[in-house]
This record gives structure tokens, C-alpha cells and sequence, in this order.
């Protein structure tokens, strides 16, 4: 199969697979109720208004009908309105998006090449020092809670050095593009970065030292050294190049739950980003944000899915002739 | 896989104690197991009662001090260890039988039925788990009243997949063997096959998964009760770090009352991490380490 048809397959099939979430999501925030019930109960609002409201956000048509708007509203933007913070729910996530992806991306990036440059390390030199250590730091990072690490460095960091601010994205008074906004924003950045970092890289890199565990117990190497191969030659192209691949698949099935991280991280730092968002959505059972909120981030998901998987398809030619 | 599926129960026994990490969590666990049964005896105080003045430092009478309602936190953090680790264990068991029968049905019956139930699965996998339980408890906990049981459902729900597809490998691998053939070819009926031959071969595997997910479950209890959706009759200690955040301990710098919970956390989760890595260096035995 060629990559250009193998890349119509994965598009096709992200397609699906965010009809798919718009259906879950349309039927699982449905869940939720009736967002006008709580206003069945004022006095302020006759039943007439009450029906109007309903008839203005569809509420009165079939579920079928409504299912069909939904999709065709999700799709061209329209995502209504946030009772919560009284803005177009599109609105309300486009000024928080950019907070979390500013602080995820680059994070991930670099925790997924340190976790790649250690692991490989790590796997080569099995029971040195590096690899005792590095083990049982990820496997106590592993068992602390995200939220736990993040209150610790804002203590020793913030608090107790008192090197970097205690909450927030942004100072208050600062104006958007100038160098000052951008100093600060750095300043308040730093924190919750280094902890995104520091709890990615000691994840990943047990996958990747596992995996060169494995990889050095392969024929294809002992086939490579009994040739006279370099040791140095063996672990670039063939050991580490090999111990690619399973990382990668691990990023794409964690990609998703970076907003569960971003939950958490975001309560700790009052970072005003989507993780934060999302959950007061929940928590204040605002229908239509929640709505959109699922939709961007279901989308994202897939996305990012769909460029490990092109990843993939690049690193390994296998893939491409498989599927 | 196909080698996992054949160890039974005592067999599985026997390996956690082989292997040192295993031995080192399990002690850890008895431990903790322990505290929480004589937490009453343990816990110098009744952790909801007003006990003292507020927010006092560490002293003798109260080791980590006092909260903003005067109660001692030592006895709030020995009585946590009941609930943490309770929630821990129920809602791992329930995710394992959850994910047990569904991957019992895909990977038994095949088919059909096996490719809906995995689509499910993968679909659900896909999902993020903690706002998918964070969904689950603010919908249908109540406010008042027990929040205990919907949460243990929550984290249930969205634990089971993984078991699902372990179980359901290990079934259709074991599903091929002769002697399940066998079974059929003297006319076993189906029930007779799924109880008797394939489900006590994949016990070892319903352990492994149990004590996999009860790290994690742990984990998502401490979350859940961190961003105030726990129970607020009861005392965990993810719910210690909210009610600690929130009366800003951190930026007044009353470590005593921060730092003890997390790091009970991390040692249950830890123990029950020690546990699985001793199992998994048993099953893969390229990762046993030659020191």
C-alpha cells in the first residue's frame, strides 16, 4: 500500500471516528437533564419565556431533529451559548485553549526526547546506577498523584524560594502583545511546565527502557554484533531506531488523557486553561459548554492520533503494507 | 499470552513471593491494611471532632497539628487509610468482573458479538478516564448523602476496558487448546467449558488485573476527592489535599498538612506498583535483572 493511500484510510477513519464522539457526546451531556429545569423554579420566568428559551435552543423538536442541528452546529462552529460565563461557548474556549496547548505540546515534546535519550541509556546499561536510580524515581512517580507533585514543586518553588509566582497564567494589568506580557507569562509558565515535564519524562521512560530490553534480546542484533558491527552502529540503527516505534504507540493512547492531567495541574496553579474549563463545566452543569468542550477536545484527540499514526507509517514500513 | 494464561491461583502466590519487589509491597500493603483496621486504636483523636485550636503547627499533643476547624490531622490521615484504600480495592474488583465477563463473551464466543464488544472497548479506552469518572459522579452522586457507592461505580465504569482485552486474549488463546477441545467433543456445553476449563486458567491473569487496577483506582479516588467530589461525611486522603489547597496551606506553608497525605498515596499506589513489577519480571522474564 502506498503511504498516500494509507493516509486516505487514516483520514477516512478519523472522519468516523468524530462522528462517532459527536453522536457519544450529543447523548451523554443529554444525560445531564434539562438545562432549563433549574429555571422551571424562579418566579422571574413565566412559562412563556420558559418555552421560548426552549424553542430558541431547539429543546422542543424531536431528538432526531435535534441530533441532526447538533451536528450540523458543531461542525460550522455553532456552539451556542455558556450560561456560566455568559459568552459563545466557541468563544469561551478559544481564550482558554491556547493556555493548555502552549503548556502541553512543548512539554510532551521534550518529556517524550528525554524520556527516548535516557531510556535507551538506561536498557543498554541494565542494573548500573543510572538505571537503579531512574527506576526507582519512575516507579515513585508513578505512584504519586499528579496533583500531589504539582503542590510540591509550587511549595518548594513558589513558596518556599519564592522564585516563581503562586497562581495564575498571566499578572493582572498586563496589555497582550508586549514584551512585558511575555516575560511574565514565561514567569508563571515555568512551574507548571517542569512538572508536566518531569512526571512525562519518568513515565515514558520506562516503555522505552523496557522495550530496548527487549530489542537487545532480538536476533536481528546478535546479528548485527556477530557481523562486527560496531557496538556504537548497533545501538543507533538498530537498537534505539527499534525502541521508536513502541513509544510512539504510547504517546498516541496517552494523547487523550493529557486533559485529565490538565484537570488536575490547572486546580493547583488556577491556570486558566481547558482542563479547568472542562471541569467547570461539569461541576456547573453547563449544557452547552460541556458540549463543545467534548467536541474540541474528542477532535484534538484525533487528530493528534492521526499524526502519530503518519509517524508511524514514515518510521515504519511495515505498517504501511500491513493495514 | 498464551503462556500467561495457565498459572493458577496458589502458582501466582508463589511467584509474588519470589520476587522481591513483590515481597516489599506486600509488606507495605499488610501494613497499611492494618492501620486501617485499628485506625481507632492508632489515631490519637476522632478525626471530625473540634480537638484543639485551628491551624496549630506540629507539636506533642497533635504530631501534625490541627486544620481550620481545630480537628488533628495525624488522626484525619490514619482514618483515611480506611476509605482510600477500601474504594481502591472494591472498584478494581468491579472493574475486573466488569472487564472479566465482557472478555470472556468476546473472546468465547467470537464473531459478531466479539467485534461490537471490542469496538466498545476501544472506543472506551479512547476516552480520558478521569473526566469520563468526574461525568459520572457529578451526574449521578447525590449532594447530600452517600457519594461513597456512585463513586466506587465511577471509577468502575471507566476502569474496565483494560481487563476486558487482557481476558479476552487469554480466552481465545486458551479457547484453542486441545483439552478445551476435547471438553467440547465429549459434549460439554458451553457453560460447562467457560466455568470449569477457561475461566480458573486465567485466575492468575484476574489477580494480576486486579492489583493493576487498584493502583489506579486509588489514584483516581484521590482525584476525584482532590477536585471536591468525594464524600464529604467521609475522610480520604485526596479529600486532606482539597480541604488543604482550599484553606490555602500551601501558600501559608503548613507543609505537615500537605506533605503526609500525598505521600501516603504514593506508597499505597507504590506497594501495589512493587507487587505488579514483581509478577511482570516473572512473566517477561527478559526484564528480570541480572545484577
Amino acid at each position: 500500500m502506498s503511504l498516500a493511500s494509507f493516509l486516505a484510510k487514516k483520514i477516512v477513519s478519523s472522519i468516523l471516528t468524530i462522528l462517532a464522539i459527536l453522536t457519544l457526546v450529543f447523548f451523554l451531556v443529554r444525560l445531564t437533564g434539562d438545562p432549563f429545569a433549574e429555571l422551571e423554579n424562579d418566579p422571574r420566568i413565566t412559562p412563556e419565556t420558559l418555552q421560548a428559551l426552549r424553542r430558541l435552543y431547539g429543546m422542543d423538536k424531536s431528538v432526531v431533529e435535534q441530533y441532526i442541528s447538533y451536528v450540523h452546529n458543531m461542525l460550522i462552529g455553532e456552539m451556542g451559548y455558556s450560561v456560566k460565563f455568559s459568552k459563545p461557548v466557541f468563544d469561551a474556549i478559544m481564550e482558554r485553549l491556547p493556555y493548555t496547548l502552549a503548556l502541553l505540546v512543548p512539554s510532551i515534546t521534550l518529556s517524550n526526547y528525554l524520556a527516548y535519550k535516557i531510556g535507551v541509556e538506561m536498557g543498554y546499561r541494565r542494573g548500573s546506577r543510572l538505571d537503579i536510580i531512574t527506576l526507582a524515581l519512575s516507579n515513585f512517580l508513578r505512584a504519586t498523584p499528579y496533583f500531589w507533585l504539582a503542590i510540591i514543586f509550587l511549595y518548594v518553588f513558589s513558596v518556599q524560594l519564592g522564585l516563581f509566582p503562586l497562581y495564575g497564567a498571566i499578572s493582572p494589568g498586563l496589555s497582550f502583545p508586549s514584551f512585558e506580557w511575555f516575560v511574565d507569562y514565561l514567569w508563571h509558565y515555568a512551574i507548571p511546565f517542569l512538572v508536566l515535564v518531569v512526571r512525562g519524562t519518568f513515565i515514558f521512560v520506562l516503555y522505552v527502557r523496557n522495550s530496548v530490553i527487549d530489542i537487545l534480546g532480538e536476533d536481528y542484533v546478535a546479528v548485527a554484533r556477530a557481523k562486527g558491527l560496531p557496538e556504537k552502529a548497533v545501538k543507533s540503527s538498530y537498537v534505539a531506531r527499534n525502541a521508536m516505534l513502541p513509544m510512539i504507540t504510547v504517546m498516541g493512547l496517552r494523547y487523550a488523557f493529557i486533559i485529565d492531567g490538565a484537570i488536575l495541574t490547572e486546580t493547583v496553579f488556577s491556570y486558566p486553561g481547558t482542563g479547568r474549563l472542562v471541569f467547570e463545566a461539569i461541576i456547573n452543569r453547563d449544557f452547552w459548554l460541556l458540549q463543545g468542550v467534548m467536541v474540541i477536545l474528542s477532535i484534538s484527540v484525533v487528530l493528534a492520533n492521526l499524526i502519530v499514526d503518519l509517524l508511524y507509517a514514515l518510521l515504519d514500513p511495515r505498517v504501511r503494507s500491513q493495514r | 499470552m498464551t503462556m500467561r494464561a495457565v498459572f493458577g491461583v496458589r502458582e501466582t502466590i508463589g511467584i509474588v513471593f519470589s520476587s522481591a519487589s513483590a515481597r516489599i509491597g506486600l509488606a507495605i500493603l499488610l501494613v497499611l491494611v492494618l492501620i486501617a483496621l485499628l485506625a481507632d486504636l492508632i489515631a490519637p483523636y476522632n478525626p471530625g471532632e473540634r480537638v484543639s485550636q485551628a491551624l496549630m503547627p506540629p507539636s506533642e499533643k497533635h504530631i501534625l497539628g490541627t486544620d481550620d476547624l481545630g480537628r488533628d490531622i495525624f488522626s484525619q490521615l490514619i482514618h483515611s487509610t480506611r476509605l482510600s484504600l477500601l474504594i481502591g480495592f472494591i472498584s478494581a474488583l468491579a472493574a475486573t468482573l466488569i472487564g472479566t465477563v465482557i472478555g470472556l463473551l468476546a473472546g468465547y464466543y467470537g464473531g459478531k458479538l466479539d467485534e461490537a464488544l471490542m469496538r466498545i472497548t476501544d472506543l472506551w479506552l479512547a476516552f480520558p478516564n478521569l473526566l469520563f469518572t468526574i461525568l459520572l459522579v457529578v451526574l449521578f452522586a447525590p449532594q447530600v448523602g452517600n457519594r461513597i457507592v456512585p463513586i466506587v461505580v465511577a471509577i468502575a465504569l471507566g476502569s474496565w476496558p483494560t481487563a476486558a482485552r487482557l481476558i479476552r486474549s487469554a480466552v481465545i488463546s486458551l479457547k484453542q487448546s486441545q483439552y478445551i477441545e476435547s471438553a467440547r467433543a465429549l459434549g460439554a456445553s458451553n457453560a460447562r467449558i467457560i466455568f470449569k476449563h477457561i475461566l480458573p486458567n486465567t485466575s492468575s491473569l484476574i489477580i494480576i488485573e486486579v492489583i493493576t487496577l487498584m493502583g489506579n483506582a486509588m489514584l483516581t479516588e484521590a482525584s476525584l476527592s482532590f477536585l471536591g467530589l468525594g464524600d464529604p461525611r467521609a475522610m480520604s486522603w485526596g479529600m486532606m489535599l482539597h480541604y488543604a489547597l482550599a484553606r490555602n496551606a500551601i501558600y501559608l506553608g503548613m507543609w505537615w498538612w500537605f506533605i503526609p497525605p500525598g505521600l501516603m498515596i504514593s506508597l499505597a499506589v507504590l506497594a501495589v506498583i512493587l507487587i505488579g513489577v514483581g509478577l511482570e519480571e516473572y512473566f517477561n522474564p527478559r526484564l528480570r535483572r541480572r545484577l
